[in-house]
């Protein structure tokens, strides 16, 4: 899918929704630029998750819009919605590896799936995933031989398998030591830069984010109360956002 | 689009290396394969965009050509192509592991290992049990308070409605196959002595027992499992408290209690059901099937029932335990101990169904 002419690969428009009639996200409105990092951060249960899974669907709005690389996602029918995920890579909180089959195999499913690549040329991309994830020895376990930071690590190999043009990620450092952590920063912002991918991630991490964030959402009781530049939000003065930052670099520096 | 030509020695890629691009590239490195060429130069001055999928497909080509013992060299990328290929380059990379498959006498080894472990841990468990369901009756410390009564109703009351109606329709059955024969010879009132002591001796331990695998036997099994994976056992051990004593023993109790009682209402309930045929198709009433049923039953019937009974109750748990303790894996190692947890104890139930049948019959002279 062809994203040099869109500025906006990911529009959301007027955004409602919640579970079990509690409202969670109420008029949510914002942006994730072409080939940029935009981090969507919050206090836990602000709709970071909710927002994230509205736009892949999982979840259906109450009201509003969302627009993928141009297209209005909410009314799209299955097959057309399909064909677009394939140009989507999710990195779920908890892995959501399949547990039954082996790592490798877990990252090779888009490929065979998908793709019309000769067998041999799908393995050696499994193992570039997997060394870009630092996983080179662990392609033959079972995901329920990782670590959790190792399952996360595989998670992201699998969404980055078909190297999509737009990779969503619910929280891929959390939980991870620093060095990891570090690495996986180092990733992404290669993701970005080698192959132009557009990443939207839910994160919490403070100086992971102030690393890689080109742009930020920050998310107070659903609503966006600030959508813009890391830069600018550093410097807007908003209460929430200076709290924020200070509190979570604060919080690293102690532990 | 991507384009592949080659001449004299030269393969030139032009267009954009991408993944929804790349087709039919079987056919490419069967070319490469199979041409004769003294070496091999890759163009990619007309690259314009690529991905890891394109830069796996150039690394397949160098090293097929490298196999061949060809000089082979990609020339003219851009700046950003090359660094692209340099980022997600797969040559230098460890091979995939790929250990060979273990032979006969590894698997036949390992099996042994594997069943000597197992029965090591299942001795622990009954061990175990028996020592703290022992001690504990002595020591009320170690366990949640209300955990048998909880439990009890959990495991044994809980289960009364499925017990229940199994054992009246079983005795309805075994009545009504017998009827039809005993009909024969006249000896229809006959029916109530075969159903009470079938019920009593076999069929009543023997359908709840298979009930309670099913039932209560799984449900064990899968919470000690979800315990076990989600580290709330080891949480039970850093509280310097015992999983067994915490978590089983108030089970063993409970199902020691009502697996029993639970017996007595299925054999009471099977001459129920054999009562209801009696009356139907046979013509006999309440109080003459009634009589001939305390007529034929004695103490040991009861006995030898009861004696069962809490035989396959503790089958039925340990194997649950044993099972659940001994979970690996998530959410599925859950489904799988589980399943095997159920058909491991009917299994066993029935086995020692067998072995006790044998033993009162020969160990409690013939009428047994």
């Amino acid at each position: 899918m062809s994203t040099e002419s869109l500025t906006n690969i990911i529009q959301v428009e007027d955004l409602t929704t919640g579970y079990n009639g509690r409202t969670v996200l109420q008029n949510v409105s914002m942006v994730a630029r072409a080939h940029e990092i935009t981090v969507i951060l919050g206090a836990s249960g602000c709709g970071k998750t909710t927002l994230l899974k509205n736009m892949i669907r999982l979840y259906q709005p109450w009201s509003g819009s969302i627009r993928l690389f141009g297209k209005e996602i909410t009314d799209m029918d299955e097959p057309e919605f399909n064909h677009l995920l394939q140009n989507i890579g999710v990195l779920f909180q908890n892995g959501a590896l399949l547990n039954s089959i082996p790592v490798s195999e877990n990252i090779s499913i888009p490929l065979l799936q998908h793709t019309k690549l000769p067998r041999v040329l799908i393995q050696r991309l499994v193992r570039i995933k997997l060394h870009l994830v630092g996983l080179e020895n662990a392609g033959h376990l079972l995901p329920s031989e990782l670590s959790g930071g190792m399952r996360k690590r595989a998670a992201l190999a699998r969404a980055i398998a078909m190297d999509p043009p737009l990779l969503f990620g619910d929280e891929p450092s959390a939980g991870l030591d620093p060095v990891t952590s570090a690495a996986l920063d180092d990733l992404l912002l290669k993701l970005r830069n080698d192959l132009g991918m557009t990443i939207l991630l839910v994160s919490h991490e403070v100086p992971s984010i102030l690393r890689i964030a080109d742009s930020i959402i920050f998310l107070e009781s659903g609503r966006v109360l600030f959508c813009g530049p890391l830069k600018q939000a550093l410097t807007a003065g908003i209460e929430e956002v200076d709290d924020f930052f200070s509190k979570g670099s604060e919080g690293r520096r102690a532990g | 689009m991507v384009k592949i030509t080659y001449s004299e020695n030269r393969l030139v890629v032009q267009g954009q290396l991408l993944i929804s691009e790349l087709e039919n590239l079987e056919k490419i490195l069967k070319f490469i394969d199979k041409t004769v060429m003294s070496s091999l130069e890759i163009n990619l001055a007309a690259v314009n965009r690529i991905d890891s999928a394109g830069v796996a497909f150039l690394d397949e080509i160098l090293e097929r050509g490298k196999a061949k013992g060809l000089s082979v060299q990609m020339v003219h990328a851009g700046p950003h192509i090359a660094a692209t290929i340099a980022a997600f380059s797969s040559r230098n990379l460890p091979e995939a592991d790929s250990t060979a498959p273990p032979s006969i006498f590894e698997n036949i080894g390992g099996w042994l290992v594997e069943v000597g472990r197992n029965t090591k841990q299942l001795l622990y468990l009954i061990s175990d049990s028996a020592w703290f369901a022992v001690t504990g009756l002595f020591h009320k410390k170690g366990v949640r308070k209300g955990e048998f009564i909880r439990q009890s109703i959990i495991i044994g009351m809980n289960s009364f409605p499925i017990v229940a109606l199994i054992s009246f329709l079983v005795g309805l059955i075994l009545a009504l196959q017998s009827a039809a024969q005993l009909r024969i010879f006249g000896a229809g009132i006959y029916v109530a002595d075969l159903v009470a002591i079938s019920m009593t001796r076999e069929m009543g331990p023997l359908m709840t027992a298979i009930v309670f695998a099913g039932r209560s036997g799984s449900a064990i099994a899968s919470e000690i499992a979800t315990m076990v994976v989600t580290e709330e056992t080891d949480a039970l051990k850093s509280m310097a408290l015992n999983p067994v004593r915490y978590v089983l023993v108030p089970k063993i109790y409970a199902i020691t209690l009502t697996m029993p009682l639970l017996t007595v209402l299925s054999i009471i309930l099977g001459i129920l059901g054999a009562l209801v045929i009696g009356m139907a198709y046979l013509d006999i009433g309440p109080l003459p099937f009634y009589n001939e049923v305390l007529t034929v039953l004695i103490l040991k019937d009861l006995l030898t029932g009861l004696i069962k009974s809490v035989i396959f109750a503790w089958i039925i748990v340990l194997v649950g335990a044993y099972y659940g303790f001994r979970v690996r894996g998530g959410a599925q190692g859950v489904g799988s101990a589980t399943t095997a947890s159920v058909v491991a104890s009917i299994f066993l139930v029935i086995l020692a169904d067998s072995l006790l049948g044998l033993l009162f019959y020969f160990g409690g002279g013939a009428d047994m």
